[in-house]
């Protein structure tokens, strides 16, 4: 008996399991890193989940800007994620998710390594947008995705986001557009913004990762979330405090006030507003926020919301690129307009980046505006955006003809690469 | 003069590199602000601050010694001159042997080829402005310059809306406090 191996190998996170499956068996991220630079030793992938003190990683990626670009590198990841996947690849086909315009070295590269490297029986390459919907489908069979067989999948990941339609479970390159802005570059700038206005954190990723998991959420309306962040004491609902680990009696950062991070969920309303306070509390309150500095910790008020704001406006860090909202009306009008309405129905948002709270209010908030007025806007959040696209394979991975659909390694050997590569249509 | 020539062609060698390629830029354009804004864009994409100055290239020792030589020649008095010149020039002649031996050619290209590439080397490979128009490209899937070219700023100290620039280096900053805390830590940063 046979089996898939179902492979999404994104820049951020590989999620790997065996096709059928309904969550993937190993989720790791897709790089490797060294401690200090004292060792010599490089953590490979899962090794680096499992590492007790996370400060001054110094990390390396097979993925530049979304693509594979350095394939030894990612062949020592994957050969140690197989071989926790106790599947023999001599046996096993192998279905792997690609960025969207894979550029034909990279291609090749990759062929070299399913091929020649591991001697996998037979390869399909998917992309990401066709997945989700395939699975979104699926979930739904009476739903619109499924009954009028198009959507439009928003996948923010972690070195780009996309908007890109899907048709008849095949993703309209045409119609495809990309926003250099993903997760790797937020959690940078968040970098930056700390390193200079607290601590210096330029060295730490996988701390700044966690902070900006935890703490950073979409504002619906900047100007006042601006005006609030800017007050003192208990009347700034946004600021928080994140000790970073000390090596001592915690290794890991974390929170410091849970309460006092989830106070703006209560701002939309506006009923958590208080009067102005007296000077004993107002006291007590400055000595509670001060800046412990014999602990290692910062503040963070309006880095929260700003952060990933930067999504939705680009502009405002100088790139010259469109917002995310912008990105959408503009896949949507390179299809046929027909299909323009049901598109604005029924879109899919997956991708880790989709994962800040109110994500989805704030861009059906940006979106409306910009979508004629007798169309509905209906936006679908994945409820796993991290796992949906590997979903997605393994369904099409456990499909009957699935093995039809493969380029075998005789194929391989006989035609080579960029023949076989015709088959995908990408 | 002719000692000055086997210096020279070091320099261009190996140590040209080792600025970062934008960096390098915004300290020569003209347009500094702009350099700077891109220098700023591009370190977003990094994976770690810095650990690009960390790696070590071996040639490096090597032509630090040869300007060590060419001091001695200079400052010496006439024989000397020529006989360390003389000296100099075998020295640099055993050296570029001994690094003839140590990276063929054929060696340097083997290498270039595992060595990982960025991102960009191989879009540049890729020739996808080649393509007809018709054909969806990674470079025609970009989204291209937003409708409304209004951009909101923040201030860089705070991150408060900003209302003033820095007349020296166009950095937003919002008050007189963020001015100073400006002036005093990040000014001219990148256009020194």
């Amino acid at each position: 008996m046979s089996c898939v191996v179902v492979l999404d190998n994104g820049g951020g996170y590989i999620k790997a399991g065996i096709g059928g499956d309904r969550d993937p068996s190993v989720v790791v991220p897709n790089c490797i890193g060294r401690p200090s630079a004292s060792s010599k030793k490089w953590l490979i992938a899962d090794q680096l989940q499992s590492l007790e003190d996370p400060t001054s990683v110094a990390l390396r990626r097979p993925f530049d800007r979304g693509y594979l670009t350095n394939p030894d590198l990612q062949k020592d990841i994957w050969d140690r994620l197989l071989r926790s996947l106790h599947s023999p690849t001599s046996s096993s086909s192998l279905l792997l998710v690609e960025p969207l315009f894979n550029l034909p070295s990279a291609q090749r590269a990759v062929d070299e390594l399913v091929f020649e490297d591991f001697g996998f029986r037979s390869l399909f390459v998917a992309d990401s947008p066709s997945l989700v919907h395939l699975y979104e489908a699926s979930r739904r069979p009476e739903g619109l995705v499924s009954r009028a067989r198009c959507s439009l999948v928003v996948d923010c990941g972690f070195s780009f986001s996309h908007a890109a339609p899907v048709l008849q479970n095949f993703t309209v390159n045409y119609g495809v557009k990309r926003l250099d802005l993903g997760g790797k570059a937020l959690t940078n700038y968040l970098k930056e913004l700390v390193s200079y206005r607290s601590v210096n954190v330029m060295d730490e990723t996988l701390i700044m990762d966690d902070v900006k998991e935890k703490l950073c959420f979409v504002s619906l309306d900047v100007p006042r979330d601006l005006q609030i962040a800017w007050k003192q004491g208990k009347n700034n609902k946004f600021k928080c405090t994140y000790v970073l680990p000390d090596g001592v009696t915690h290794t890991k950062g974390f929170v410091k006030d849970w309460d006092e991070a989830k106070r703006y969920l209560y701002s939309a309303d506006g009923s958590y507003e208080r009067g102005h306070l007296d000077a004993a509390e107002q006291l007590e309150d400055r000595k509670r926020n001060r800046i412990d500095l014999t602990k290692n910790e910062f503040n963070l008020s309006n880095e929260r919301f700003l952060v990933p704001e930067m999504l939705f406006r680009p502009a405002d860090l100088g790139m010259n690129q469109a917002g995310l909202a912008e990105c959408i009306v503009r896949a949507v009008n390179s299809c046929h307009p027909n299909i323009h309405p049901v598109l604005y129905e029924s879109i899919i948002l997956t991708g880790g980046s989709t994962l800040f709270p109110q994500f989805a209010e704030r861009l059906y908030n940006d979106l409306r505006p910009l979508v004629p007025d007798h169309y509905q806007v209906k936006i679908t959040k994945q409820e796993d955006p991290m796992l949906g696209v590997w979903r997605g394979g393994s369904l099409l991975a456990s499909s009957p003809d699935f093995e039809s659909m493969c380029v075998t390694k005789a194929e391989y050997e006989e035609f080579g690469s960029a023949r076989c590569r015709k088959r995908f249509f990408h | 003069m002719d000692e000055e020539a086997p210096g020279s062609m070091r320099r261009t060698s190996s140590r040209t590199r080792k600025v970062a390629s934008k960096m390098a830029a915004a300290l020569a354009s003209s347009d500094n602000r702009m350099q700077a804004e891109l220098a700023r864009l591009e370190a977003l994409e990094n994976d770690n601050a810095g650990i690009e100055a960390v790696e070590v290239n071996d040639d490096d020792d090597a032509s630090l010694d040869d300007e060590d030589e060419l001091d001695v020649v200079i400052k010496g008095d006439n024989c000397v001159v020529i006989a360390d010149f003389h000296n100099s020039i075998a020295v640099h002649l055993k050296r570029q042997m001994k690094n003839s031996k140590r990276k063929t050619r054929q060696a340097k290209a083997l290498e270039a080829r595992k060595a990982p590439r960025t991102f960009m080397e191989l879009l540049q490979e890729a020739n996808l402005e080649a393509l007809p128009p018709h054909v969806p490209s990674y470079l025609r899937a970009a989204v291209g310059p937003p409708s409304s070219t209004s951009r909101r700023y923040f201030c860089t100290v705070c991150g408060f809306t900003a209302n003033y620039t820095c007349v020296r280096c166009g950095v937003r900053f919002c008050s007189i406090h963020c001015q100073v805390v400006h002036n005093d830590t990040r000014c001219l940063k990148f256009v020194a």
